[in-house]
This record gives C-alpha cells, structure tokens and sequence, in this order.
C-alpha cells in the first residue's frame, strides 16, 4: 500500500467511519480539532490529531483548500479522504491535491468537473443515450426564453441551478403565468447559494421514486454497480431513510438500470466510488438526475448486502489497484434499511435544534450497525450538520429488517435535544411505506401527522405536568423524586433548558 | 395566587389542543385505565437522566419550558403543552373566556440561532395561516417560517442577511 497516512478533511460520523477501515487495513489517519468543535469522538480515533483552533474565521478549515493542503503537507498525510459534503465534489480541491502530491481520495477533477455542473453532465448524458427528462439544451438566458422552452417541454417542469444540488435555486413551474416570477427567483436562488446565476429547465416528473444506484469504478477502466437505494423517503430533498434493495426493481428493471449507470460512469472515465441518481415514475420508465461524485451518507445500507466496504474500496482505487470483483461476482444478501436520527423538532417542521447531548444509549443488538460521531456530553453545534447517528439496520427481508427497525428505534435514548425518532416510529407503522407505495411526495402530501404518540403516552405527560404543578404549588416538600444510586439532585435541574415561556 | 390547598379534590390537565385529563388531588403514583390501576413512577439515574417508568417500560422525560401552571413536557421525544388548573380557575377561565372577546397577538420568535435570508412580508400585510413569512438558514438548511395564524402584521422585526439568536422576536401579528 502506497497510502501511509490520510489526512480526514472532515468531521463528526463520516470521519469515525474513514478512521475505522483506515485503521483495519493498517493506515494512520489525521483528524483536524477546530475551535467550534474541540473535542469529537473523531479526535480520539485519529493517530495524529492537528491542532487548528487558533484559526477563528468564519469559513470552516473542512472548506479552506490552501489550509487543507497545508495540513496534509504539515503533517506527511500522502492522501487525503473528504468524505462527504464540504469539499468532497470540488474539481479544484482534488486538482490541488495531485498538484501537491497528495493522492485525492476520490474520482478524478476532470469527472467531479463534468458531473458538478448539471447542464454538462446532461449534454454528456444526452450524447451516451441515457434516458433522461426532455429539458433544456442548456443553461436559459432569460425569462423569456424560459417561457419559450417550458411551452415547448409542456408544463409542469422544474427550473434548476446548474450549479445546484440539495434542492436548492428549484421551482416546480405549473403554470405559463408562473414562469417569469420563478425564473427569477430560482436564478437569484442559485447566485446566492452556488455563485452561478445559470439555471436549466426540465420536465416535472410528478411523484416519482427517488433510486440510486452505487458505482465503483478503478483507475483502469473497470466499472461496475453495487446496486440500487431506495432514497424516496425525503423532505425538502433532505433524505431520511433509506433502504436497499427497493421494492420498486425486478431483477430486470435492476439489470437495465444498472448498465445505464455503468454507462453514465464511463461517459467521463469514472472511478472511486460515485452514485448515479435516477427518478423512476409510476410506469417503471427511469430517467437520469445527476451523478454524486462522493461517498454518500446512505452507503451503509449498499455495505450491508453486499458485504462490501466501500470506504476500503475508494482507498484502494485511490491507491491504483484494479477492482477484485466482476459485476456477476457482485451478490446482494437481505435486507437494509437507514433511519437518520438527526437533532431536528419533527412538530416544528423538521427545524434543527441543535445542542448538548446529555444523555445517549444505542442499540448493541447483532441486527443493526450504528454509525455515529457523538457520545453522551457531545454537542450538536449549529455550524455543522444536525446528524447524532444512523441507525443501520439489517433482516433477512424487508418484512424482517422492519421489525428489526421497530425494535432498534425503541431501544435509542437520547436526551438534551429533540430528534427525528418520533418520525421514524410512526413511518415504520405507515400502511403506505409497509406496502413499498410510497414517493418523493410521501412525506409533504401522504402524511398528516409527522409523528407517533399514544393516547397514554400524552395523558402520561398530562401526569407530569400535574405532578410538578402540584409540587411547585401544593406541596410543602420540594419535588420527589425516586433516584438510584442515591443521588440528591433534581431531576429538572438536570436540563440546562428550563426556559420561560 | 393563593391556592386552598385543602378543598382541592381533582386537578386538571389542558393540553394545547384542548384535551382534559383529570387527575384526583392528592395526585396518585397510579393511573386508571378501564378497570386497572398501573403504577407509574419518576425515576432518574446516570445513565438515563430523568425518566417514567410504566408498564415496564422506560420513557424519557424533560421539562422543557414551565412558568406559573403552563408547563411543557417532552414526553418519549414529544413534547406537550398543558396548564393545569384547579377546579376553581377551571371555572374562572370558563367565565372569562366567555365575556371577553379573544384579540390577541401572535409573536413568532426565532425557533433556532441563524441567519434571516429573506423577509416575505411588511407591516400592515395581510397573512393567511400558513402563510410564509420569512426565510431562516440554519445548519445548512432553509427554513421557511410560516404564519400561525390568520392576521396583520404589525411588526417586523427581522432583517434579510442578518443574524438571529435563538428565541429573537421576529414578526408580531395582530389575530383576525
């Protein structure tokens, strides 16, 4: 192995997770503590932990490239892994990297050039033959041609930044009235978010499911997939579960689907590992979104059945070995399902609510895998991601991998912030996601309520608050309550967050 | 105010749906379902913190807001507001509820620390329940706020590209 040493240009799980196989294939990693976040799990993992909490500017070091290439150089890393998010589809980051000798954990500039700006990997799609909406040819100059395009594809279609990702600088346009008001929101979106003022058109594709499929690709031209994630469980893009296989393929449709994946990879001399996203309608015909130049925060679930590590595996390819595994070598075994439990108040409409964990207890059961980079006494800051963990979970089947689900979810404690565990419980139970009929539409028109309570649960909590009125103000004694190992400590003043209404 | 605490024989809990539990004063470690009792305890410990034990079965518990009879409850991850009322200021509320005409105010306070990146409305719009308001990015994510209720702005207090602490007030609007 050329790669001796890999600087993480990234933070919390993802990084735990990097650290983990690096370690298991017996390579040093370097972890970053930065003043907002000084004491991670992911620092007490790494070999070598680099200090950067002198630098105090706005712009996290996990976005800084000069800092980043400095650090690996600082530190002798001789690659650098950027997990997910931050720098990880940036062409110049990975450019800078070879430029310094640091092998970038990664596919080449060239490929997270092309797939990063949306109107370029739609013309490269277009000319390999991938199904894809009918759109745009390229970006739209003004409103006007917005109006002449979109007449021509036929309403709804959906403007979006060329730039863009995760939802954002994209309208669903219903109406020819409509198009000039949100062409101009949706340029103006997309400037703000990505510097690039450019937006394209496509068809609306209405409820579809969201399927990816996973690439791994090596530096000699060997590409295969590992099958598909069914990531339609989203909000505002914003996915929450996902699971492999979907119910949604037959081995055939999985076949087809796959070699247009392949296909896309090949466009633009694919390797490391990428996914290519598609949206599958209610009639099973598939068209191409966009490719992730990335490992994804879902890879999990593709590990599961198929036995493979991914993060070994972009390692390797990074290290210029050919890929071990033919396409008929892959196999997929059960069933896997991702619930992320993030720090977010469901009844507020998915608002982050970060903060300190005071308390966390997970799942040990052989059944689900947890990746996660906070113990009890973390914080969830607000300058980061809202993500405390990702349950994994694994069954024999899908009917299997529920149950397991549904006991996995009871058996997380977490305390000090609210988390998206109600949401999952109550979606474990929904009739529409149990029967595999559910869309990217599911959770903004199929649900009424987010969540799932008993009637016992909220006549308990009716106790509770009785019982405190009662002690605050009819009680000579202050409040009582049964602590083990002898404590004498109020239980609500345990919570930092005793607030007045 | 000054409670008789000896001729209270029930308390009642209103949840913010209007929903009435009952329960008899002294308060039991007990609830009544149907025909059986079941235990119900309030524990807490180092691993767990605070917690309900019924039926066997670990609840997490926190109060998260309470001031005079108005407390807020996360319950297993969810959390409920009630007040609690006697039996007497049951039958005050009735009373006022029924001679005062309801014009209240609605103040929409920052949900979470972040930054305003667009403010939809000005003083003296009309806003429909529901209705966004403004635009709110926190942790990488844009939240619309929306109106709870149906009314007219009669303060604006965010600013597009400013920051925001958790808990800020951000608009008032009048209830109609």
């Amino acid at each position: 192995m050329k790669i001796k040493r890999i600087l993480i240009a990234n933070r919390g799980e993802i990084a735990v997770r990097i650290i983990k196989t690096a370690h298991r294939m017996n390579i040093e990693t370097v972890a970053i503590r930065t003043a907002v976040e000084p004491d991670a799990m992911f620092h007490s993992l790494a070999d070598i932990v680099y200090d950067d909490t002198e630098d105090i500017s706005e712009i996290p070091v996990f976005l800084n490239i000069e800092k980043l290439i400095e650090i690996a150089l600082k530190t002798k890393s001789d690659a650098v892994h950027p997990g997910y998010g931050f720098l990880a589809e940036n062409a110049y980051f990975a450019q800078k990297c070879i430029e310094n000798n640091i092998v970038f954990i990664g596919p080449s500039p060239d490929a997270l050039y092309k797939m990063g700006n949306k109107t370029i990997a739609r013309r490269i799609a277009l000319a390999a033959k991938i199904p894809m909406a009918i759109g745009s040819d390229g970006n739209i100059g003004d409103e006007e041609e917005a109006v002449t395009v979109a007449e021509k594809i036929g309403y709804p279609v959906i403007i979006k930044a060329a730039s863009g990702g995760g939802g954002r600088g994209m309208r669903i346009v219903r109406k020819s009235e409509e198009m000039e008001k949100m062409f101009i929101i949706a340029s103006k979106e997309a400037e703000k978010a990505f510097n690039d003022p450019s937006v394209f058109i496509e068809k609306y594709i209405e409820n579809p499911k969201h399927i990816e499929f996973q690439i791994l690709g090596d530096t000699k031209g060997n590409i295969i997939h590992l099958g598909e994630r069914e990531c339609s469980i989203q909000r505002k893009h914003q996915k929450l579960l996902e699971e492999a296989p979907s119910m949604a393929l037959n081995n055939n449709l999985r076949k087809k689907m796959g070699k247009i994946a392949v296909q896309i990879a090949s466009a633009v001399n694919y390797y490391s590992a990428g996914t290519v996203e598609f949206l599958l309608d209610s009639e099973k015909n598939f068209y191409f979104m966009e490719m992730n130049t990335r490992i994804q925060v879902e890879h999990p679930v593709t590990e599961v059945i198929t036995g493979i590590d991914l993060i070994e595996q972009q390692i390797r390819i990074a290290n210029g070995e050919m890929l071990k595994f033919r396409q008929e070598e892959i196999k997929f075994k059960g069933w896997a399902i991702e619930c992320r439990i993030n720090a977010e108040d469901v009844q507020a409409g998915f608002a982050p609510d970060p903060g300190k964990i005071e308390k966390l207890s997970l799942p040990t059961e052989s059944c689900v895998r947890v990746d996660t980079g906070v113990q009890a006494g973390s914080s969830i800051i607000a300058s980061f991601d809202s993500l405390i963990a990702k349950l994994i979970i694994k069954g024999k089947d899908r009917k299997d991998a529920i149950r397991n689900c549904k006991m996995a979810l009871d058996k997380v404690w977490i305390k000090g912030t609210k988390t998206t565990l109600p949401f999952f419980r109550m979606l474990v139970r929904n009739p529409k996601f149990l029967d595999g009929s559910f869309t990217t539409a599911f959770i903004e028109k199929d649900l009424d309520k987010f969540y799932l309570n008993s009637e016992y649960e909220e006549m308990l909590a009716a106790w509770l608050a009785t019982k405190l009125f009662v002690e605050e103000n009819l009680s000579s004694n202050s409040i009582n309550v049964d602590f083990e190992n002898g404590k004498k400590l109020s239980p609500w003043l345990l919570n930092k967050r005793i607030n007045q209404f | 105010m000054p409670i008789d605490k000896l001729n209270i024989k029930k308390l009642y809990a209103l949840s913010s749906e209007n929903k009435r539990f009952c329960f008899p004063q002294p308060l039991k470690h007990s609830i009544r379902i149907g025909k059986r009792e079941y235990e119900v305890k309030l524990k807490a410990d180092d691993k767990y913190g605070t917690y309900v034990l019924w039926k066997n079965r670990k609840y997490p518990v926190e109060i998260i807001r309470s001031r005079q009879n108005k407390y807020e409850i996360l319950f297993n991850d969810i959390s409920y507001t009630f007040t609690v009322e006697t039996p007497f200021s049951m039958r005050r509320m009735k009373m006022l509820s029924s001679t005062r005409g309801k014009v209240e105010k609605e103040v929409l306070r920052a949900p979470m620390p972040g930054k305003i990146i667009d403010v939809m409305v000005r003083e003296g719009s009309t806003v429909l329940r529901g209705e966004p308001l403004l635009i709110l990015e926190a942790m990488k994510m844009q939240n619309e706020i929306q109106s709870p209720v149906n009314g007219k702005v009669i303060k604006v207090l965010a600013k597009a590209n400013t920051n925001v602490l958790k808990d800020d007030i951000l608009v008032e609007i009048k209830v109609e």
